[in-house]
This record gives structure tokens, sequence and C-alpha cells, in this order.
């Protein structure tokens, strides 16, 4: 079957001629026709059927419907028959008008019969591709539905690994551990900044789309760990200007920022400045964070979610693939997420 | 007196464990660092007894640290890495010790170390298998290139060459010359972007313009720098596989 599909463009003019060939036997010896008129008349049948069935696939092919796709073909077969079944009328007329009334007669009497085999052949040709088309369409919903199931599966995944992030984890435990020998205070405050984290993280769970002030909120709390971490390294510098109403879907501003920390922070050394522009502009929130880095250096172990995944993300819900943008200069390197702001 | 170094790039973890030192007798933190540079030089300047090191670091990580040094220092790793990537070096390393450390954990560890012979002391991990199953294929060579450290990122080597025991990396900005063998660079780079076309020859596939027929079952591939290398019958076939012929 594979086969036949592979060699269709050479079966079907191989077929043509095939019927041509039987057309043109078929006139002659029953219908008792001159050889020279039976091929005539067979050539300008076939011509004449094989343009119009490619004028139909063109149709068929170019234009979308919202009816149901086997009834469109039919109409539109009806349609290209009918055609059909008329210009090789009207040629075939014009070609033997100079013939006796016999060859005349006999074709107005052979039309009906044209008219109804080439309404079967246009209507199952149509039938066929535009269920072919529907085919390939549903094929491709079910692709792009498919993609959406593993991206929010991705997603589980990436906020489980985010609720428990364990080498964050493992890491701010390592510190405490060192501040209950050294400062005590600040370990029991460091504590407090890792509960009220982790608490959020469990919070968020399941939620559509977050207020940008807790998302905010909680990339604060992560940040506020990081810099007893790292000690004053690092520096976040904001400049935030948009509705307080304002909602984001979750897990888009967190990976863009955690990114940051790692080109950012885990890559480079000295002080290490932030920044985060907020700005809402008509329907779009438009956000960008900017961080330094090495390019010598690039971090090791991706988060495996990534820019990418941020990207499909975005495309996933709004369709579009300009949502993110990256830039960089020699020592920095700039996301920008653009967010349609529906109810704005 | 030991002589100690920590390297680690968080502030709190060298303090934790110079707390955890304290008690052990014996022991003196001559320097702590930041990052893979900064305890490159150290080691050098003070040739440390034991060495604490973590991974994962600005610059160099830890892997890439040790693979620089001739002389290479006893080590204790402390990483918050999984234990899976763990397991790959704890048959050659001293000791690890995963984050948050336990100060049980980090006596035995100092124990295990004072207890063994000074030979045995130096054994080593093996830094390239650990390596790449710490972060996968290594997308960054190391050298040293007359006393400086040199990072050269996968994407800019025309091509590696093996060069007694040394191996050759030519780069558009000149070639560098590392102690390390043909094999192992092979290991620890993508096999996908590079393939070892010959018994002494590395190449990026992106690096390939053509490849032209030359002596009896084997060839010459034309690189984009305008060096030609030879592909032997074996180098050919790795190619078609990876380019898909």
């Amino acid at each position: 079957m594979a086969l036949i599909y592979k060699h269709l463009r050479w079966l079907l003019p191989l077929l043509a001629i095939i019927i041509w060939c039987l057309e043109a036997g078929y006139l002659h010896y029953y219908e008792g026709l001159g050889i020279d008129i039976a091929l005539l008349d067979s050539s300008v049948n076939m011509l004449v059927l094989a343009l119009t069935i490619w004028g139909m696939l063109l149709v068929v092919n170019a234009y979308p419907t919202r009816v149901g796709a086997t009834l469109y073909a039919l109409l539109i077969g009806s349609f290209f028959a009918i055609a059909a079944g008329f210009i090789t009328w009207v040629t075939l007329k014009f070609i033997f008008r100079n013939q006796d009334h016999s060859y005349t007669d006999w074709l107005a009497y052979s039309m009906p019969i044209r008219y109804f085999s080439d309404w079967l052949i246009c209507g199952w040709i149509a039938t066929y591709s535009a269920i072919v088309k529907e085919a390939e369409t549903i094929e491709k919903k079910f692709l792009k539905q498919n993609d959406l199931t593993n991206l929010h599966r991705e997603a589980e995944l990436y906020k489980l690994r985010q609720q428990l992030q364990p080498h964050f984890l493992y890491n701010s435990l390592n510190s405490i551990s060192a501040l209950t020998m050294i400062e005590p205070a600040k370990a029991q405050d460091m504590i407090g900044k890792l509960s009220d984290f982790l608490r959020t993280s469990v919070k968020r769970d399941g939620q559509e789309r977050i207020l940008l002030d807790e998302e905010l909120q909680y990339i604060e709390a992560y940040l506020s760990i990081e810099s007893v971490r790292f000690g004053d390294r690092l520096h976040i510098v904001y400049e935030k200007n948009y509705q307080p109403q304002t909602e984001i879907p979750p897990f888009i501003l967190q990976p863009v920022m955690e990114n940051a920390i790692k080109f950012g922070l885990y890559g480079k050394i000295g002080q290490v400045e932030i920044k985060v522009f907020i700005r809402q502009q008509d329907n779009m929130l438009y956000i960008s964070v900017t961080n330094p880095y090495d390019k010598d250096n690039q971090p090791t172990r991706g988060t495996g979610f990534g820019l990418e995944g941020i990207k499909r993300r975005l495309y996933l819900l709004f369709s579009r693939t300009d949502l993110l943008e990256l830039s960089k200069t020699d020592t920095t390197f700039t996301t920008t997420l653009s967010i349609p702001q529906t109810n704005a | 007196m030991h002589k100690v170094i920590i390297i680690d790039d968080e502030p709190l973890a060298r303090q934790l464990i110079r707390a955890l030192l304290q008690p052990h007798a014996g022991f003196e933190v001559l320097a702590e660092c930041a990052d893979g540079f900064d305890g490159f030089k150290a080691i050098q300047e003070h040739s440390p007894d034991l060495v604490f090191l973590d991974v994962q670091m600005p610059k160099l990580n830890g892997f890439e640290m040790l693979e620089l040094l001739e002389d290479k220092p006893s080590v204790i790793f402390t990483t918050a890495f999984d234990e899976y990537a763990m397991k790959a070096f704890q048959a050659n390393a001293i000791d690890y010790l995963l984050k948050p450390i336990a100060k049980e954990r980090f006596d035995k560890a100092i124990q295990k170390w004072t207890g063994m012979a000074a030979t045995e002391q130096k054994k080593n991990v093996d830094t390239l298998q650990a390596g790449i199953v710490y972060e996968g294929y290594q997308h960054r060579i190391v050298v040293k290139d007359n006393g400086l450290i040199r990072i050269i990122p996968a994407g800019d080597i025309e091509f590696v060459e093996a060069n007694d025991d040394y191996i050759k990396i030519a780069t558009k900005d000149g070639s560098y010359l590392k102690k390390s063998t043909l094999s192992q660079v092979e290991q620890s780079l993508n096999p996908q972007h590079f393939i070892r076309v010959h018994r002494s020859y590395i190449i990026p596939v992106s690096q390939l313009v053509r490849i032209e027929p030359y002596e009896k079952e084997s060839h010459l591939a034309l690189l984009q720098c305008g060096a030609k290398i030879p592909v032997s019958k074996s180098g050919m076939a790795k190619l078609k596989a990876t380019l898909g012929w």
C-alpha cells in the first residue's frame, strides 16, 4: 500500500492512459465509430477530465471549509463534473462540426452517461482528497494536543522539583548548619526565610494564573536565601510599573529568574547586579531581566526546563512565538517576556 | 601541622568546614578560595596536604581545576550533588561529603584521611570520568598556556591532534598543548559533534567542508580553517554514521 502511495503521481497518468485506451477501444469496437473518431473523442474526454480534476484538487486544497468535508467535496465534485461534461460536449461538437449528423446525434445520446461517469470520478477523487486532508488536520491537532500534554507533564515535574529543589535546599541547609555555629540568630532568620519559601511553593500548586505581586514575593524569598548563601554579592534592582491586580501564568518568570541567577551568580565572582524591569503598555505586560554573564564561563547543567521550555509554554498558552526575546552584549544577558493581558 | 585549603564558592560553606575542622588538632587552614582559578593558584603556592573541594564553582569547576594540576593534592569533595553522581567517583576519591555536612560524617572523613598512608592519600579521582558523569559531555577544554589558564569553548576547536604524550588543540587563535590522550578527549566531547576520524585526529563535524578520496581506502577531510586531515577507513564509517549519509 505504501508503495502505491509513493508512486501515486506516476500511477495516476498511467491509469489515465489505460482508461483512455480502453475508452477508445470501446468506442471503436462496440459503438462502431471509426478508429480516428474514437481516438479523438476519447482523447478530448480524457484531457478535459484530467484538467478538471487538476483544477478541482486545487480548489479542494486551497479553500478550507466549515461544512462537513465529505459534503463539501461532493458539491465541488458535482460542479466540476458538470463543467467537465459540458466542456467535452462543446469541444467535440466544435471539432466534429463538419461531420454528418450521425456522430452529433450519437454524442447527444451519449451525454447522460458521460455526465454520470464524470460525476462518479470527480466525486470520488474530491471526497478522497478531502478526507485525506481532514485526516492530516486531525493528526496535526492531535500532535499539538500531545505536545501540550507532554509540556503539562514537564511543568508538573518542574513544579515538583521546584517544591523540593533538592540542590538548593541542601545548600541552604548547609549554610544554616554553618550559621548555627557562627551566628545562631542569623540561622533562625534563615530558617524562617526557607520555610516561607517552601510554604509558598506548596500553596501555589495547581493555580492557573497568579498575582504578579505574589510571584515577586516568592522570588524575593528565594533571592533572600541566595543572598545569605553568597554573602552580599547579589543585588537586585527593580523598576515596577504595573497595575496592582496584574496576573501572570505561574512557572514563567521564576525559571527566567533562576536562569539569571545561574548565569549571573553561580557563573561569576564578585558583585553581581540583576535588574528587573516590569512595565505595562496597552494590553501587554513586559518583564525584562538583565544579568551579567561571563562568556568564557557558561555554567553547567541545565535545570531541564530552561528557556526553550518557557518559550514552548508561552506558545501553548498564547499561540504566539514572539513572546520571549533574548539579547546579549559582551557582559550582560537580557531576557524579555511579553505576557498578553486578556482581562486588562 | 597538616596544611589545608578550602575551596567553595559559598562563604558560609567554607566557614562550616573551618568550624568542623576546629576540634581536630594538627590542621591549619592556609587559604580559602571562592573559585577554581584561585584554588589552582593557592594549591600551587602552598602545596597543601588536604583540600576540601566543591564541584560546582564559577570559572573553573572542581574537576577542571584538578585536571590542570600536575602534582595533585589529596582531595575530599564537598557537594550537594545527587548521590548517583557521587557514586561515580567515590571509588577513587579519598572521601566525599554530601551537603548539608553532618559533624559525624565529617569527623569520619578526617579520621579516614589521617589513617591513610602518605602514598594512599595521593591516590586521586579519575577527574575526567567523574566530570562526564557529573555534567555530561564537556563543552570546553581547559589548558595551561605559558602559566596562564585558558578555557577553550568546544565550538572554537578546529581539530585535535595526538602528539606523543600531549594533544594539540588547534583553534583560530592558535594551538595549545595539553598533557592528555586523544582517547580521553574523545570520551569527554559529545560524539554527535566531534568525531575521531583517524588514530591521531579528532575533528568537529561543523568544521567539515568536504571529503576527498586520497590513497587506497583512505580520505582527506578539508576543514574550514584550511587544514587537511587524514580520514581512515573506520573514521569514514563513523562520519557516515554521524552525518547520516
